[in-house]
């Protein structure tokens, strides 16, 4: 059954004199994955901050599953169950591919300062547990045989695939990408778009930004078309190519 | 009143200097005391062993600290700047190079305080007997700001440093020599320094440890002003001098130690920089 | 002085310094925290034991005592300091660690001002040779230092320790993975003022006096010095960065003695630690040693996964 999972009221940001983000109302369903286009400078991931948290809107609200999240900072926002994967990949550069994904586990009894003291044995299986599920998605990703090299020595490439690992790993329910497949070949790329589809079926929701029409015609289940803030377009891919306002948007920049 | 325009004076010269650099170079430069402390050394030897005539000493002093400054950067500062060190990283560079400087002084000139010799003509303003060389020192500060204002406004050079300390990038793409623009910022910076020390030499002692005693007030004056805004500096160095004259004698009204002088500058800038750490910078448009 | 005091003096100001330094590596070396008021905390340390330890109670209480006010005295600051960034931070901690130097030189009431307090040692028995009276010293602080060595690995060597180096190296992508970061930093400074307070309370039973000009900047960087040389983000390598900084110093002092040179070696002594300092900035920024891994059972469980595959 669908639901309304995340939902975006009239969200308007400002930066110093410049309407970033504006009048924005996004609807995301649970299972689904949901595509946001437009021309550069339209706003988009300046959209993705506002949501996550990294920053205030001047005006509007943000709800996840039914409760206001606008006001929460990012980590808060994990907690909840949404994960961000940047752009630009922002991963712990100085550590390990395996002490990346490590990080991204939802509640680790290690967390805490005194349980890390004294309740060590108890940490430990957590530990071991994590590891396997790691391994799992690194493997899923093709990034398995790279666990022990430091995020700092892996290629463009294969550093976006290990932010999306990263993502995954966080059990997230919804999960917001920034441009996955860029910076990648294509082929790659449709390999991600596939394995994103296998964990939609496994209950997932997306919101991914996505410049490559074609990808997201064969994969998501709605778009929406973002120009100068607003919203311009939006509905099912084959509703929206057809649109005559898509076209002036986006083809024209082309 | 006259005493907070003369301690003014002093922090606005140290400050400017500070700030330009700072906003440049974008770390806090813990060396910049031993800039002051050399110009001050250096004058001293200009006028006491030499014999030179005032004018002299100044240029002397201006002279050598800005070569020190120049010099700091390039064997330094820039290499470091080059292997992407951290601010952290530059800060300590600039501590270490504080160390050596600092004890280079005190091993050629000894670290016994000296004074200068030069009596210096007192004039009587209403009930207060002054010294010629804080009248020289707010006359300095009137001066050096006017230069400063007219070179940062006017001149190519001047325009070409306030562009890239608010915008590197733009800067380097609008074609200014981005290395030329930082080794004059830290030239007239490092002479600023000296001049700065150089008065407070010459109206108090003269010591190695002179740039430390001047170095945490000129920061809270900067940071007050806002790095790298000239005016706020200018402003702010009024202001703290203000405080800290006031607050003297607020302290002794009070019943409390006079050592706390030093920390009424402290706590402007702890203040400042938690609730305001831009500092006066939005008032002063197009710095 | 008999040249084997001498050595046992070394002895204990590496252990002291150990301590301040480790605090130091917790905070800036595994969480990134650029700390330059490290010796405010000394100070409230040393100054807390040697008022507390005149109304009579036992020096280990004392020493508790110490450093609990001082973990308390740097949560305290850390709630609005922590949010500053980096030059912010080191600049109003400076700032901080002045102010605290200027009030207890200022209110005489406190501790005496200037004038100083004497401390009795700690460890002292009747017709205890001189020799054997500085051994019960080393003994106290090296078991502390080893309590202090053995917490920070726990902490640094763990999942806990992860998260610090997460925000160390992008605190905001640790933000966006659930991390508040200023609920780890408000900790590490906690327990990293801890420590540096039982530093400063042992210095003082071992000193026996102190007075404010005890307490200078000069401090911190020295400890900046010990983390920075020995490898920041490695536990051993701090305690090798302070044996090698006290070395340094005091060995300058012993050349005094045996050398005649035309410069002061005390000024000399700065001078070549100031070249050396930039010169490790410059070509080996990282220390001697290097980091240190995280070594878990996730570690092994990797490995066994790999090897399987």
């Amino acid at each position: 059954m669908e639901e309304t999972l995340l939902r975006i009221r009239d969200i308007t940001k400002n930066f110093g004199g410049l309407r970033a983000v504006d009048g924005v109302n996004i609807d995301v369903n649970t299972e689904s994955i949901v595509g946001l286009v437009g021309p550069n400078g339209s706003g988009k991931t300046t959209l993705f901050n506002v949501i996550f948290g990294l920053h205030k809107a001047d005006h509007g609200n943000v709800y996840f599953d039914n409760k206001r999240i606008d006001h929460l900072a990012p980590h808060q926002v994990f907690t909840r169950g949404m994960v961000n994967a940047f752009q630009l990949p922002r991963l712990f550069y100085q550590l390990t591919t395996l002490d990346n994904m490590l990080l991204a586990a939802r509640e680790h009894k290690g967390d805490n300062l005194l349980n890390s003291l004294f309740l060590r044995k108890e940490w430990q299986h957590q530990e071991s547990e994590l590891a396997q599920k790691a391994m799992e998605i690194l493997e899923l990703l093709e990034l398995a045989h790279l666990t022990f090299s430091p995020a700092g020595e892996l290629s463009g490439g294969q550093r976006k695939l290990l932010e999306i690992g990263r993502a995954l790993m966080a059990d997230p329910v919804l999960l917001l990408l920034d441009e996955p497949a860029a910076g990648v070949n294509p082929i790659l790329g449709r390999k991600i778009f596939e394995k994103i589809e296998h964990f939609r079926q496994r209950g997932m929701s997306f919101f991914i930004i996505e410049h490559r029409l074609e990808i997201l015609m064969e994969f998501a289940n709605r778009i929406y078309v973002m120009d100068k803030g607003k919203i311009v377009v939006e509905g099912e891919p084959t509703e929206v190519v057809n649109n005559p306002v898509f076209y002036e948007v986006y083809i024209g920049e082309k | 009143m006259f005493n907070s325009c003369v301690t003014g004076s002093l922090y606005l010269i140290s400050a400017v200097a500070l700030t330009l650099i700072y906003g440049l170079s974008r770390f806090p430069n813990f060396a910049h005391a031993e800039f002051m402390a050399l110009g001050a050394y250096i004058g001293y030897s200009v006028a006491e062993q030499l014999g030179m005539g005032f004018p002299i000493t100044f240029i002397a002093a201006f002279l050598a600290s800005g070569a020190l400054g120049v010099i700091s950067y390039k064997v330094v500062f820039q290499p470091l700047a080059k292997r992407g060190a951290s601010i952290i990283h530059l800060m300590i560079a600039s501590i270490a190079l504080g160390f050596i400087i600092r004890h280079s002084i005190g091993a050629i000139w000894g670290w016994a305080p000296l004074s200068f010799r030069v009596v210096w003509s007192s004039f009587d303003m209403g009930a207060v007997r002054v010294s010629g060389i804080w009248l020289w020192l707010i006359f300095a500060a009137l001066a050096l700001g006017g230069i400063m204002h007219l070179l940062l406004v006017k001149t190519k050079i001047g325009k070409a440093i306030r562009a890239t300390s608010s915008n590197p990038e733009l800067a380097l793409s609008s074609g200014i020599n981005i290395n030329r623009v930082t080794l004059t910022t830290w030239f007239i910076g490092a002479a600023l320094a000296g001049i700065a020390g150089l008065f407070r030499a010459a109206g108090t002692r003269l010591s190695p440890l002179l740039g430390w005693d001047i170095l945490l007030p000129t920061f809270a004056v900067t940071i007050l002003g806002g790095i790298g805004s000239f005016y706020g500096a200018i402003a702010a160095a009024f202001i703290i001098g203000l405080a800290e004259n006031v607050g003297v004698v607020v302290l002794v009204s009070l019943g409390l130690s006079t050592e706390y002088r030093m920390a009424i500058a402290f706590a402007i800038l702890i203040l400042t920089l938690l609730i305001r750490p831009q500092g006066l910078t939005k008032l002063f448009r197009g710095t | 002085m008999d040249p084997f005091i001498y050595i046992l003096d070394i002895i204990v100001f590496i252990g002291i310094f150990a301590i301040v330094a480790l605090s130091l590596n917790l905070e800036y070396g595994f969480t990134g925290l650029g700390n330059f008021g490290k010796v405010a905390f000394f100070l409230i340390g040393a100054y807390t034991y040697a008022l507390l330890i005149e109304t009579g109670l036992h020096f280990i209480l004392c020493l508790i005592i110490a450093a609990i006010l001082s973990g308390l005295i740097g949560s305290l600051i850390s709630l609005p300091a922590l949010r500053l960034r980096e030059d912010y931070l080191a600049i109003v901690t400076l700032a901080f660690g002045e102010i605290i130097r200027i009030v207890v030189k200022a209110e005489h009431w406190i501790a005496h001002g200037v004038w100083g307090i004497s401390v009795p040692p700690a460890i002292f028995w009747q017709g205890a040779s001189f020799r054997m009276t500085i051994v019960a010293h080393i003994g106290l602080i090296f078991f502390c230092l080893l309590i202090c060595f053995i917490l920070v690995q726990l902490v640094t060597n763990s999942p806990y320790g992860r998260i610090l180096r997460a925000i160390r190296e992008d605190e905001i992508a640790a933000a966006t993975l659930g991390k508040s970061r200023l609920k780890y930093k408000a900790q590490v400074f906690a327990m990293g003022s801890a420590l540096a307070g039982l530093g400063g309370a042992l210095f003082a039973q071992y000193i026996g006096f102190i007075e404010p000009y005890m307490f200078m900047p000069m401090l911190t960087f020295t400890v900046w010095i010990m983390v920075l040389v020995g490898g920041p983000a490695n536990n051993w390598g701090t305690l090798l960065g302070a044996t090698l900084v006290q070395l340094f110093n005091r060995g300058a002092k012993i050349i005094k003695d045996y050398l005649i040179l035309p410069v002061d070696p005390t000024d000399l002594q700065y001078i070549l630690l100031g070249l050396l300092i930039i010169f490790i900035l410059l070509y080996r920024p990282g220390g001697i040693l290097k980091e240190s891994k995280i070594k878990t059972k996730a570690v092994e469980r990797a490995s066994q996964w790999k090897r399987h595959s």
